[in-house]
């Protein structure tokens, strides 16, 4: 029994002396690369190559990688869909897209990264997305404590809410003519905080009903459980169009939301030169719109263009490749991906969203989208 | 031989008709009356008022809720095709077309193993005639039920109640020819083939499911309806005839090479297919053949030339008290060596060989088991070697979004490495708990019990979200491997206990008997102990993999995009089939129901064939 013990004991007196020993020539600075793969090896995932680029812009970690990793939703309506073989459609795929022929030249060259909303910001720090395009509202919180940075309003959103005719409610009706009504709406979002802010601002008594789902909401309502439903005027005129029974006949009030929903594309803060690359290839996409020229008629455009045309084709000046962008960055853009206008188009007006009349027009048709010259 | 009488005996008894000609030693079974239908329900059903209330009312509620059933399912609202045309999306999500030959020969080999494996251990039963005609007769009459309750035109009604008659009739005729041939048997396996068949040859006749998007120019422009079974009819039909086949060979093989032997190859067969086929086929990983020749080839020579002198050294019995001492710093010097920068391979090479030689006394004898357990290291650290470079190199199948697989396949590949890899860490976390060692009972029980008072969705929550933030900059760990890092440290400390349950069954006795034939406290384990402990605990194991395999739908919460997540969130978000959570999801539990229902199938033949609950 003593000899057990004294044995074990040395035998801990070993590893003590042997860990202490090797313990000193840890290294830190351990080549990242060689660690890196062999700790997902275990299970790996995909070959996640670890690209450092000491105190380089992402501009520059994304061009040497080839390809962008662009966050999205990957499950909302219109804005980012993934559709049955995989690929990703809608508003804010496109953008993801734009971007990737600005910076690499290859509309084609997108990662799309499907982020909840809980971990869209977490993705953005870590580094596993370089940019997130995912309905993702411009507040001062997440400008500022979160630690992103925002880039130009890609489409102008704002909470409504949706009844049925035969329930009295126009057009015209304002939140004060809901008091005592059931609202739907989705539970733990700040849809649920503005309408309860802006009927208790209006006066009105509401009971809230909450769900977990959207589907869960608009069956509850199809189903005549609630009065009303409300959430962000897009969603609400995608269900309109897509989910009205024949014999009920739906309604979205009041004509000025209740909340302000500015969405548009996300990143890191305090990288400049990264920032300038996305913001631009929005700006670009929106004069382009301006002069009208779509990704059908962007050749010949840019083949005799002047001015301001001319400068966003790459034809003089070293307007993009000061920016780190190839000289034809934003010729591409329009060639590959098109206009601000006909990605609007081609992924909203299926679901009813048209932008005439509403504040995504552009600012000489009394809307909000507006670009800064280029010069 | 024993093993084989007994599984031929439970095989036959799986059926439930008792055995035509009992073994010699087996006394045979008391005969229970046979009574007709009328008679059984009257015995059954209807033999006291109470019991005849009970009836009625159950029958009334089990209709009631089989015609909202299929009230919702036949309601012309739902969109089921949001179901037939992402079918490709839940499976497999966004794995290239162009690379789907990949999927298939994956399903292949699946198909393959699980064919011969059948032949070899002698799977399915053999049904008498009538006892078919009686389970046609049930499925008649479910189909008459289907027919009068689902909300279909009259003319739908009518044809469905014929189809039901002819099925009726079908069955009555064997019931009634039945009585000549008393010894005229169908295997069950023939009746399965005869349903797959019938599933295949459907694909042939109903075109559905409208897959492929044309995605570039307009994106909402829908490729030609049917494109779902138009693709999967060949290969399916493909399949199943590979599948015969591989039966036939294996029926063939099996009277022909040694049991255990084939069987033995079938596991391990089975063990490297997830990791071989998720990387090296599904990843189709691209090999820097420089790279292999000048690193990784002479790392795996240096550790065969090297581990072979070491561990023949070892298993010789006159080595002593040395070896255990070498042994020892080999393990040090492992687990040191991640204080050094240096290749990952070497490291996990040095600590297997640690464990090697930390078992080597226990396996020495004579040349012949000191040359088997070389090979047997030579074999591991060739796997091993393999496997680590192909996980190692990149992938050349790219798809949009984080992991190359999603839906049903990461789901199933999550499910399945994180039984695999538990179940060892289970067991040794069991026999620590249990040991007598103060260091491994205290460590063990801290670790079950604290992972045992966090909910998994913490835990998940933990590795996707938080884990990432603590790592060291450039050190990456996917979200994939993150989830089954958490699910296996969760899976394994609830296996621990489930096993310790069985090993506390064991009674003294056993132990104290392997004592006094001199058996090492390692064969002690391996051959008395564990064995016996584990076949108590086949309920509750069992009930843990099908738990463990629902459980992975708790990956739709963090995002990952399982079946679940695609079913609720992303097929409801496509402006095609918005409004169809409900569709989809009674469609994805129906799925998981499948899987669960033949696990417990398979635990009960377990049970069956080691005699559980009999002995």
């Amino acid at each position: 029994m003593k000899s057990k013990f004294l044995r074990l004991l040395a035998l801990f007196l070993t590893i003590g002396v042997v860990a202490a020993s090797c313990g000193s020539d840890s290294d830190d600075a351990a080549p990242a690369t060689t660690a890196a793969p062999a700790t997902t090896a275990a299970m790996a995932t995909t070959t996640a190559q670890v690209e450092v680029v000491a105190d380089g812009s992402l501009l520059d970690t994304v061009q040497a990688r080839g390809t962008l990793n662009c966050g999205v939703s990957g499950s909302a309506v219109a804005f980012s869909e993934t559709q049955a073989d995989g690929s990703v459609t809608g508003i804010d795929a496109d953008f993801c897209r734009a971007v990737a022929a600005a910076v690499l030249g290859d509309a084609g060259a997108v990662n799309f990264v499907a982020l909840t909303a809980s971990e869209r910001f977490t993705a953005v720090q870590t580094g596993d997305v370089d940019v997130l395009m995912r309905n993702t509202t411009w507040t001062q919180s997440r400008d500022s404590s979160v630690g992103m940075d925002f880039g130009p309003t890609t489409y102008f959103d704002g909470q409504q809410l949706m009844a049925r005719v035969s329930d009295g409610f126009s057009a015209s009706s304002q939140v004060s003519d809901v008091d005592g009504a059931v609202v739907c709406t989705n539970v733990g979002t700040t849809t649920e905080k503005n309408i309860a802010e802006a009927a208790l601002l209006a006066g009105a008594e509401i009971t809230l009903l909450g769900f977990e789902t959207s589907d869960e909401v608009y069956e509850t309502f199809i189903a005549g459980g609630c009065d009303i439903t409300t959430t962000d005027g897009s969603a609400l005129v995608g269900r309109k169009v897509k989910q009205q029974p024949a014999d009920q006949e739906w309604v979205i009030f009041p004509a000025t939301p209740i909340s302000k929903e500015p969405l548009g594309p996300t990143y890191g803060q305090n990288d400049s030169a990264w920032a300038d690359a996305v913001n631009w290839t929005v700006y670009a996409m929106i004069i382009m719109d301006e002069y009208g020229i779509t990704s059908a008629d962007v050749d010949a455009a840019c083949a005799s263009a002047e001015a301001e045309v001319g400068r966003l084709c790459g034809g003089e000046g070293e307007l993009q490749t000061g920016m780190g962008l190839p000289a034809d960055a934003f010729h591409q853009v329009i060639r590959q991906v098109g206009n601000y206008s006909e990605v609007y188009n081609r992924n909203l007006n299926p679901v009813g969203l048209y932008r005439e009349g509403s504040a995504n027009a552009g600012w000489l048709d009394g809307g909000l989208i507006y670009a800064p010259p280029a010069r | 031989m024993t093993g084989l009488d007994s599984s031929n005996v439970s095989s036959t008894t799986a059926g439930g008709q008792p055995p035509a000609a009992t073994p010699v030693s087996k006394i045979a079974p008391p005969v229970t009356p046979k009574l007709s239908i009328w008679e059984w329900v009257k015995e059954n059903l209807f033999s006291s008022p109470f019991n005849c209330g009970l009836t009625v009312v159950t029958t009334v509620i089990l209709l009631a809720i089989f015609r909202g059933l299929l009230a919702f399912i036949f309601n012309p609202v739902r969109q089921w095709n949001g179901v037939a045309t992402n079918l490709r999306l839940m499976m497999t999500r966004a794995y290239p077309e162009e690379q789907y030959v990949r999927i298939w020969v994956c399903v292949a080999v699946i198909l393959i193993l699980t064919s011969l494996s059948m032949a070899i251990w002698h799977a399915g039963s053999a049904l008498s005639v009538s006892e078919v005609g009686r389970k046609l007769l049930t499925t008649g009459t479910i189909l008459v039920l289907f027919a009068l309750l689902a909300p279909f035109s009259t003319a739908a009604t009518m044809l469905w109640l014929l189809v039901a008659l002819v099925v009726l009739g079908f069955a009555e005729f064997l019931r009634r020819s039945s009585r000549g041939l008393e010894g005229q048997t169908i295997s069950t396996l023939t009746l399965l083939v005869l349903t797959l068949s019938g599933l295949v040859a459907s694909l042939w006749v109903i075109p559905y499911g409208h897959h492929s998007y044309i995605p570039k120019r307009d994106p909402r422009v829908l490729a030609e309806p049917g494109t779902v079974a138009l693709s999967t009819k060949l290969p399916w039909t493909l399949m199943l005839v590979i599948a015969v086949v591989a039966y036939f060979t294996g029926r063939a093989l099996r009277d022909r090479l040694p049991a255990n032997a084939t069987r033995i190859t079938l596991i391990v067969l089975w063990l490297l297919a997830p990791p071989a086929l998720l990387y090296l086929v599904l990843r189709d990983p691209a090999f820097d053949m420089n790279h292999v020749a000048t690193t990784d080839l002479p790392i795996f020579a240096a550790y065969a030339i090297g581990g072979t002198a070491l561990l023949s050294w070892l298993t010789r019995p006159s080595t002593g008290e040395l070896g255990r001492i070498v042994s020892a710093i080999i393990l040090l010097a492992g687990f040191c060596s991640f204080l050094t920068p240096m290749r990952m391979i070497v490291r996990i090479d040095m600590l297997a060989l640690a464990i090697f030689a930390l078992a080597a006394p226990t396996f020495s004898g004579g040349p012949r088991a000191q040359k088997r357990y070389v090979a047997s290291w030579i074999g591991l650290l060739g796997v091993m070697s393999w496997l680590i470079t192909a996980i190692n190199t990149p992938s050349t199948v790219s798809v949009p979004g984080g992991f190359f697989i999603g839906g049903m396949s990461i789901t199933l590949m999550v499910a399945v490495f994180t039984l695999v890899i538990s179940f060892p860490l289970g067991i040794a976390l069991a026999l620590a708990r249990t040991s007598s060692m103060p260091i491994f009972r205290l460590l063990a029980t801290w670790f079950i019990e604290f992972v045992r008072g966090i909910p998994l969705i913490t835990i998940l929550i933990f590795f996707s979200i938080m884990v990432p933030l603590f790592l060291p900059r450039g050190m990456h760990l996917g979200e994939v491997a993150a989830v089954i890092i958490g699910y296996v440290l969760f899976s394994s400390a609830y296996l621990a206990e489930n096993v310790r349950g069985g090993l506390q069954s064991i009674t003294r006795g056993q132990q104290e008997a392997a004592d006094a034939v001199g058996m090492t406290s390692a064969q002690k384990t391996l051959f008395i102990v564990l064995p016996q402990a584990l076949r108590v605990s086949i309920p509750p194991l069992v009930g843990h993999c099908i738990g463990v395999f629902k459980e992975t739908s708790l990956l739709a919460i963090i995002g990952v995009f399982d079946i679940l997540y695609i079913g609720r969130i992303v097929i409801p978000g496509q402006t095609e089939f918005m409004g169809s959570t409900k569709e989809n999801v009674l469609f994805v539990s129906l799925i998981y129901w499948i899987f669960a229902y033949q696990m417990s199938k398979a635990s009960q033949r377990l049970e069956q064939r080691t005699g559980l609950g009999e002995r």
